[in-house]
């Protein structure tokens, strides 16, 4: 008691390790948190538990080879980043998409987003503390994950779109489907709004909680709807158009204050206009090829206008065309949204059909640099609600 | 858009706890719907054809054999390279005869390149899920086990070579001219891209070959 006199503490700060094996930390997250009683003053993320090399295992891949390894980057709405990175791709080929392959990666990714958001909302929810949201969101991404399956033959690890289109049409059935589905969503985002939107205790564990105000957020490097929730009207969609998402119709729901609360709202908008934006797509899907012409082949890293088989039977020599120049040299860096923000990928090319060097802006691994700057000042329970409502994920973040 | 939102509750809300009731109300009413819940191994879901799963080799009828012709564009391909592949060239006719075809199961990523760019249909990933056990050894196939993963394939799902299909052995959308004479097969017309899917009167319908060229 008389330690207690004198410095007015019962306690020193003192450490704690949060992770990586926690179950709120959405992976393989390790925090390390001072506490001063039960206030963060400091906050060190240490990442890298499941790094397994994405960006040196391409090089030595060619380009087709490393798309299945970007389904494991963001691995909750892989069809995002399956999008993302055959743009990527195809601005160094210089491919023009088909209009059909435009739509339909629009119609995937959007899908993706909806995925995406809603294994967010049930897991930030259960983190909270409400059990029931998880099984409702389950029973919707439950019909997403069966179309994916339909449609590519694989329900997470989807590696849909090739270099200069998508590996496989959509069926009637599939767009029936999805069209019904994006009918019925809507009331199902009601029903996930009854559950929590206006309950105390949600609102008391998300309201005032892990601030950005709008500098700070441009400053940290968020983007996606983190950043939105802070009043930053960016949106990779609007702003940087690519796919065919000129030819649709959408709004970008912003925030107001910044809150873990305004990042929930903005995303339970986003739901809504993803599903207008693939509403919009079955209905102006076009007719016509899937596959651009000089898409390259899957085995033969060049299109096959660059090649010309060897007149001699035996020998099976294939040639490459000399004076048609198959990638282009140099840099590109292409970005496009994904559910958790801005996801890029950055080329080096030295003209070859491997990456020389491929770098991913990971929205996850910037979004977990801030997580020190917003857990500053908060209670440890809080950290749950900040890790929670800025949506990473591990995957995407150690690459 | 800015996003909208009221949380501020007048004084009844707040004493007669008006959202919690209405969110017990939403779980009260689910509670009389039917479920959505399939109980796993009693009940199986139906799987889409084109399903990633088991790999296989198909046997062909006339000789029993194998299909492959080893032209190694699979084991090219392959991004986690699972696939070994040996031949001999044949005395008399040069022609290529597999002596050993392997695939690592447990280093396969199952992303279906090896069936998309198979020329003469020879592998297919069938829609097999189960197929778990205690040690590594049995997931090595090799060409004997891979024929017989076809074989039980077919057996258990009563099918005859001939009526399989999967969407891999000609991708949907595809235009005839871009594919190799084995991949040339009789499919439904949805597959083709003559007859593909759009929508129109809020219903899917095929588009008629004159569209496609008017569109071009």
């Amino acid at each position: 008691m008389e330690n207690m006199d004198n410095n007015q503490r019962p306690f020193e700060p003192y450490e704690i390790q949060m992770g990586p094996q926690h179950p709120a930390t959405h992976g393989v997250l390790k925090l390390d948190l001072e506490l001063d009683g039960e206030t963060v003053i400091g906050c060190k993320p240490t990442v890298g538990f499941l790094h397994r090399g994405v960006e040196k295992l391409s090089e030595n891949l060619t380009y087709a080879q490393a798309l299945p390894l970007t389904d494991r980057l963001d691995y909750i709405a892989s069809m995002a980043n399956n999008v993302v990175y055959s743009n990527a791709v195809e601005t160094l080929l210089g491919i023009e998409v088909p209009e059909r392959a435009k739509f339909i990666r629009t119609m995937v990714m959007e899908m993706a987003r909806i995925t995406g958001h809603l294994l967010w909302l049930a897991t930030h929810a259960l983190d909270i503390g409400a059990m029931t949201v998880f099984l409702y969101c389950f029973r919707e991404r439950e019909q997403l994950l069966d179309l994916f399956e339909e449609v590519c033959g694989a329900r997470l690890t989807t590696t849909y779109t090739c270099i200069g289109g998508v590996r496989q049409d959509v069926t009637g059935h599939f767009l029936e489907t999805l069209y019904k589905f994006t009918e019925e969503f809507p009331s199902r985002v009601r029903e996930y709004e009854t559950l929590i939107d206006q309950n105390r205790i949600w609102l008391k564990r998300t309201q005032g909680v892990g601030i950005v105000s709008k500098e700070d957020a441009v400053s940290l490097g968020l983007t996606g709807p983190s950043l939105r929730a802070s009043g930053v009207d960016y949106d990779v969609r609007k702003h940087l158009p690519f796919d065919a998402y000129s030819e649709v119709e959408f709004e970008v729901p912003i925030g107001k204050k910044g809150d873990v609360y305004d990042r929930y709202r903005c995303r339970m908008e986003e739901l809504l206009q993803s599903n207008r934006i693939i509403k919009q797509c079955i209905e102006k899907l076009p007719p016509g090829p899937i596959r651009a012409d000089d898409s390259p082949d899957l085995v033969m890293p060049f299109s096959k206008k660059c090649v010309t088989a060897d007149a001699t039977f035996k020998s099976g020599v294939i040639k490459l065309v000399e004076d048609r120049k198959h990638y282009m040299e140099g840099d590109v860096y292409v970005s496009g949204e994904c559910p958790k923000g801005e996801l890029g990928f950055y080329f080096v090319s030295d003209g070859k059909g491997r990456p020389y060097r491929m770098h991913i802006r990971s929205p996850s691994y910037i979004h977990i640099g801030a997580l020190p700057f917003l857990c500053k000042g908060q209670m440890v329970a809080d950290v749950i609600a900040i890790i929670g409502s800025l949506d990473v994920v591990l995957g995407e973040c150690d690459r | 858009m800015e996003i909208r939102y009221k949380t501020k509750k007048g004084f009844l809300e707040n004493i007669l706890l008006l959202e919690i009731l209405k969110g017990l109300g939403l779980t009260l009413k689910r509670l009389f719907s039917k479920s959505v819940t399939i109980q796993y191994p009693r009940e199986r879901k139906p799987l889409f054809p084109g399903f990633r799963g088991k790999h296989a080799l198909i046997r062909d009828l006339s000789t029993g054999d194998a299909k492959c012709v080893a032209c190694m564009r699979c084991a090219s391909v392959c991004p986690s390279r699972c696939i070994t592949i040996r031949f001999e060239r044949d005395d008399e006719t040069n022609a290529r005869r597999l002596t050993r075809y392997e695939i690592d199961a447990l280093r396969c990523i199952f992303c279906g390149y090896c069936e998309e760019v198979c020329p003469v249909n020879a592998i297919v990933l069938t829609e097999e899920y189960e197929y778990s056990d205690y040690t590594r050894a049995p997931f090595l196939f090799d060409k004997e086990r891979l024929l017989e993963n076809w074989d039980e394939f077919l057996k258990k799902n009563h099918l005859e070579e001939k009526r399989y299909l999967n969407p891999f052995m000609r991708p949907r959308g595809i235009s005839l001219k871009e594919l190799p004479s084995g991949k040339r097969i009789d499919v439904p017309k949805e597959w083709t891209l003559e007859g593909q899917v759009i929508w129109r009167n809020g219903k899917a319908e095929s588009v008629s070959a004159k569209e496609i060229s008017r569109e071009e």
